[in-house]
């Protein structure tokens, strides 16, 4: 049987589609609101600064983060030691670098990995729907269903306090909400004439859902992966102050945060608690200002 | 064979170093070479530890028991020399790869810091060494005893590990090291016979040169590293006059005389109030304030927990033979509902500690040593054949079936409980009985409102034969190591209370209104080593 | 649904480690107790039955009403919850008000002088709230107003001089404003956006045309229209308030459901674990629920049932 034009044209297509030779250039325009927004633009830079500090952290400092010297304990910051030394004489600014490591890590790796989860299940269920999906759906109710830091605390004292159970908790606490979020963009889209054409195109379920659906519903997904990194820094740092936080053996932001328990570290030696506590607060309003650029940047209905 | 092999190894090395301490590994785990335990022992500088981290509060250990006249003369000297250490390490040819794995139960930060100045301190001998934070079951992951007591494996999963000992009586630093009951040292025929002997009199004089002996022996093997002792701090604001009464070890109950104080504006405030209902006062004795003001002893002890002198009992009388003990209650004692204290309360509540489970050793051990103990432990008999009682003389006798050397320190702290208020409670389930969320006493004070978890307040109780106070109790739920204490106290909402970490006596002591008195204890905080091979 | 919930809760707590009678020996006693000792309490509080035994006993007892008993101490858990849910809602209830309040009203004031400084130092401002550590902010304020002013009581809830409501009113300054500050961003992010919404539609417009005061333009139509939904939407903020309260009431010492819930789950008193949770997942779906019925009424263009 003979190919009628229309089919030679839709095959082209294909063909090109699958060898990938479409490229998108659609994206400028968010970008220059962002741009535009200075707070964004502000965030993003410091962001960009502490975590470079973080990740470049033994140029920075000639200290290791675990080097132990009592003698030299509870010194005010000078020029050898810029943020002072702590309880044990380690250098608070390195270990103000090495933890950033480990919470920045925490924070950004959680919310990237459960954002990857919570769009593998909602893009898939949400385009297929069926079984796949109410099963999702159901169990995505019984996580939401807890406020978050119960449920942490719950998980925390069933699992045991470990770097990588921390982390396991937040994912598996945090896909919910990406899920949802992008089960809903899934199931708008879906009948949207554009994705009938695809289909109309024979292209596989997963190319339609993954490759040509995924990017229409990315914007509110960054939002959301940035606002996670922002709360799971955070809760990281108050589970820490209830003791069911990282191991004390990390140095973690939350775990150096923790000293000002201590009432009368908190009244005489400002430098170990001061420094760790705005540079939390700074990097985590930096992620909230990034957040919030990408929100107006991307959503037509909030205005600026 | 191998077994024969280290037996002739054992002897050759004997008659080598010409010392009582086999300078070899008794099993594959390398800590079970003495002298890789001595190394770790002299590589940790707990001299500068202590007047650092610790504010100069502690003092560094050289044996388990505390400083006093039962410290033996010639310990051997494990304090700070890494050379020597590196040098006992190169002997033992430490496997410089291994991890070794410390556990502890401090959640505290001054236990996070110890632990990573101690991890230093290793890191500089060449030893590796993690730790972590026991969490669950801890007293399972501690103290699970092997199923063979001397060859082992291990029935526990660490290498080393961070923890005290709160001794009353001396025998308790040595008694778990019997054959069977400890978890990290294999059993010895030889530490056995010591401890028998530190148990076999009543007599003080006689026991000193077995302690010596068997101090002596425990620092030659260092099968546990003694690191510091602990002392304990009481602290008072300046509205507390004690007028006369003694300071002593606060976690129990001694001759304080409470009811004497003067507290100017008539309240006392302090911690350790009630959150969800009042412990009951036989197994932390005398850690909450209600165990002290709210219940009442036959017995009273010194601050060092020596007994002095009666409080309920008019008389006692101890034969010499250390068999029978005999208590006669003073006149016209009452609970705090009024009912009359007869022996009979007496009677039933050492009964009840027979069968409660959640007891202190000391007061355990003496209630098992009472003739007819286990059969009526097992339910065989409903009666206690040693107690034999008459209420109207206001008389008991006990006969034991064992000596029990702390038998009338055991008295100083075991509080008397109204058999009419508790006598259908079960004694396995005796916490979760409705008497404890207002217990009634026969103490100084009584509880006249309870605020679970905001606080409770105490009144002196008028009938206490010890005189009357003038002053109310306000306890708040707040604990030795919540780190509430500080906050509380800044703001002006503690007069009393104890502590036992040295950061919060360096804040209360820079309070211009708290007063801080350091009171010696046997405490001593220590490494465990664990020898048995690994599971 | 809580019937699921509750059999996960129960199996996660069957799997962590140790369980209520190990949580009552402190360690530093732990080697004095046998394991007989131990055997004999287990038997004692049931823990030697099966796990779906124990399931099965306490999920018929709670059907009926009953809750159960807190192992540690014996106590009724209804009493217990009696105690604890009144302090939390306290202190959850007067943060919200606050939150409310300077939320709404700073929101308002930025829409009104939308891309102002003003708009934007007020931005700042409210994400700053959000952005520090709460338990790091609770600190802080204990020891500006509580140790160095001694303006304010460091912590607690109740005092024995106590007699009526107003004596408590220093205690609850603290930890309700810091836990306020917390929503305080969310609140005015609301008012904020519906305000502009509400400003461009065209009864105002006409408003205006007809010669009205600016002023009472925007008090008489403006901020009511705008305000509504945002007071609804905040008020169901509450069961997020009452687990987001937990790490406060540690701070302050305040003895809530979120402090009882983290000494039980410390403790492994499982039926206290229980309840305290499916009291949250209550809480929680009861109001999404509420919160589906109010929107869907407030706004004809939601109904209920789409997705």
């Amino acid at each position: 049987m003979a190919k009628s034009s229309l089919d030679k044209k839709f095959d082209k297509i294909r063909e090109r589609e699958e060898s990938k030779s479409f490229s998108t250039k659609k994206r400028s325009r968010i970008i220059s609101k962002f741009v535009n927004n200075k707070l964004a633009v502000f965030g993003l830079i410091i962001f960009s600064i502490i975590l470079l500090a973080t990740i470049f952290a033994p140029l920075l400092s000639p200290y290791d983060p675990m080097r132990v010297d009592l003698r030299s304990m509870r010194q005010a910051p000078s020029f050898d030691h810029w943020f002072g030394t702590d309880n044990t004489g380690r250098d608070v600014f390195t270990r103000v670098l090495f933890g950033g490591r480990v919470s920045i890590f925490i924070g950004l790796g959680s919310a990237i990995l459960s954002a990857l989860v919570g769009i593998a299940v909602g893009c898939y269920a949400g385009y297929k729907g069926g079984w796949i999906d109410v099963i999702a759906l159901r169990i995505s109710e019984i996580f939401m269903s807890f406020p978050q830091i119960i449920l942490v605390l719950l998980l925390v004292s069933i699992t045991g306090q470990s770097l990588f159970n921390l982390m396991a908790i937040f994912i598996v606490t945090g896909w919910g909400g990406m899920y949802r979020l992008a089960r809903a963009r899934m199931l708008s889209l879906r009948e949207e004439e554009y994705v009938q054409a695809l289909r109309s195109f024979g292209l596989s379920t997963f190319t339609i859902c993954y490759k040509h659906m995924l990017p229409n519903a990315l914007s509110p997904i960054m939002v959301n992966i940035t606002l996670s990194t922002a709360m799971f820094i955070l809760t990281e740092a108050g589970l820490s102050f209830l003791g069911l936080g990282v191991p004390l053996n990390i140095p973690t932001w939350g775990n150096i945060l923790n000293v000002a328990q201590d009432i009368l570290v908190l009244q005489n030696y400002w430098w170990m608690w001061g420094p760790v506590g705005i540079v939390i607060s700074v990097f985590v309003l930096c992620v909230n200002f990034i957040g919030d650029g990408l929100r107006d940047s991307t959503d037509p209905s909030q205005q600026g | 064979m191998k077994k024969l092999l280290a037996v002739i190894s054992l002897v050759l090395a004997q008659l080598l170093f010409v010392s009582t301490v086999s300078a070899m590994p008794t099993n594959s785990n390398q800590l079970s070479d003495p002298r890789v335990r001595q190394a770790l022992c002299m590589a940790i500088d707990m001299v500068t530890i202590g007047e650092t981290l610790f504010e100069d509060q502690i003092i560094p250990a050289d044996s388990l028991l505390p400083n006093g006249p039962l410290k033996a003369p010639n310990l051997p000297d494990y304090s700070y020399n890494p050379e020597k250490a590196r040098q006992l390490l190169a002997e033992a040819n430490w496997d410089s790869e291994r991890e070794l794995d410390m556990v502890f139960y401090y959640g505290d930060q001054s236990t996070a810091d110890l632990m990573a100045a101690i991890q230093a301190y290793f890191a500089d001998v060449g030893v590796k060494m993690t730790y972590r934070l026991l969490q669950g079951d801890v007293g399972a992951q501690l103290n699970s005893v092997p199923a063979d007591g001397v060859n082992g494996p291990a029935a526990v999963d660490y290498d080393l590990g961070y923890g005290a000992r709160a001794a009353m009586v001396m025998q308790e630093y040595y008694n778990t090291f019997k054959t069977g009951l400890n978890p990290q040292t294999p059993g010895d025929p030889k530490m056995d016979a010591l401890i028998e002997k530190i148990n076999s009199s009543a007599d003080p004089e006689v026991l000193k040169p077995y302690f010596f002996e068997i101090q002596q022996y425990q620092m030659e093997q260092v099968n546990i590293c003694p690191l510091y002792y602990q002392k304990l701090f009481i602290y008072e604001s300046n509205k507390v006059d004690r007028n006369g009464g003694a300071y002593g070890n606060a976690q129990y109950n001694y001759n304080w005389d409470i009811a004497n104080w003067n507290v100017s504006g008539g309240t006392l405030q302090t911690n350790t109030g009630p959150v969800e209902f009042f412990e009951q006062p036989w197994y932390n004795l005398g850690l909450w304030i209600h165990n002290k003001v709210v219940f009442d002893r036959l017995l009273v002890a010194d601050g060092a927990m020596q007994p002095i002198g009666t409080s309920m009992a008019e008389s006692f009388d101890l034969s010499s033979d250390g068999m029978t003990l005999t208590f006669k209650l003073k006149d016209g004692l009452t609970f705090h509902d009024g009912e009359a204290v007869t022996v009979e309360d007496v009677a039933f509540s050492i009964r009840s500690a027979m069968k409660a489970p959640q007891m202190h050793a000391l007061i355990g051990n003496t209630v098992g040593s009472i003739k007819g103990a286990d059969a009526f432990k097992d339910g065989s008999t409903n009666d206690v054949a040693g107690i034999k009682y008459n209420i109207a003389d206001r008389v008991i006798t006990l006969e034991l079936s064992k000596i029990d050397p702390n038998i009338l320190t055991t008295f100083t702290q075991f509080a008397i409980l109204p058999e009419h208020l508790l006598g259908d409670t079960d004694p396995l389930k005796w916490q979760q009985s409705d008497f404890w969320q207002k217990p009634v006493g026969s103490g100084a004070f009584h509880i006249t409102e309870v605020k679970m978890n905001d606080y409770a307040k105490f009144e002196p109780f008028d009938n206490y034969h010890g005189g009357v106070a003038g002053f109310d109790i306000i306890a708040y739920p707040s604990y030795d190591g919540d780190g509430n204490l500080i906050k509380n106290a800044a703001a002006g909402k503690m007069d009393y209370g104890f502590t036992k970490n040295v950061a919060d006596v360096a804040a209360l002591d820079a309070m211009d209104n708290m007063m801080t008195k350091a009171v010696d204890i046997p405490y001593t905080r220590m490494m465990w080593i664990m020898q048995y091979p690994k599971p | 649904m809580l019937l699921v919930i509750s059999f996960l809760v129960y199996l996660g707590l069957e799997l962590a480690p140790g369980d209520a009678v190990s949580h009552m020996i402190s360690p530093e006693l732990a080697s004095t107790i046998t394991a007989e000792q131990l055997n004999a309490m287990r038997e004692a509080y049931g823990l030697n039955q099966s796990f779906l035994t124990r399931y099965w006993l306490w999920l018929t007892s709670m059907i009926q009403g009953d809750m159960g008993y807190s192992m540690a101490g014996g106590v009724a858990i209804s009493e217990i919850m009696a105690k604890t849910i009144p302090a939390t809602l306290e202190l959850s209830i007067v943060a919200l008000i606050f939150s409310t309040i300077i939320g709404c009203s700073l929101g308002v004031i930025s829409a009104l002088k939308r891309g102002s400084g003003t708009d934007n130092s007020l931005t700042v401002a409210g994400m700053a709230g959000v952005s520090i550590p709460e338990f790091f902010f609770g600190l802080v304020a204990i020891l500006l107003f509580a140790i160095e002013l001694r303006w304010l009581p460091v912590g607690g809830r109740l005092l024995p001089h106590y007699e009526t409501v107003w004596d408590r009113i220093p205690n609850i300054v603290l930890p309700s404003m810091v836990l306020a500050l917390m929503m305080t961003a969310g609140a005015m992010r609301y008012a904020r956006s519906s305000m502009l919404d509400v400003l461009s539609r065209e009864f105002i417009t006409t408003a205006r045309s007809k010669g009205m005061p600016e002023w009472r333009i925007n008090i008489l139509h403006g901020f009511r229209v705008a305000l509504t939904p945002v007071v609804v939407l905040i008020g169901f903020r509450l069961p997020l308030l009452i687990g987001g309260s937990t790490i406060i009431e540690q701070v302050y010492q305040w003895p809530g459901i979120g402090s009882m819930f983290i000494r039980s789950v410390r403790a492994s008193d499982y039926p206290l674990v229980m309840t305290i949770s499916l009291m949250y997942v209550f809480v929680v779906l009861t109001a999404s629920l509420v919160i589906d019925i109010l929107t869907a009424l407030i706004d004809p263009r939601v109904r209920l049932g789409k997705e």
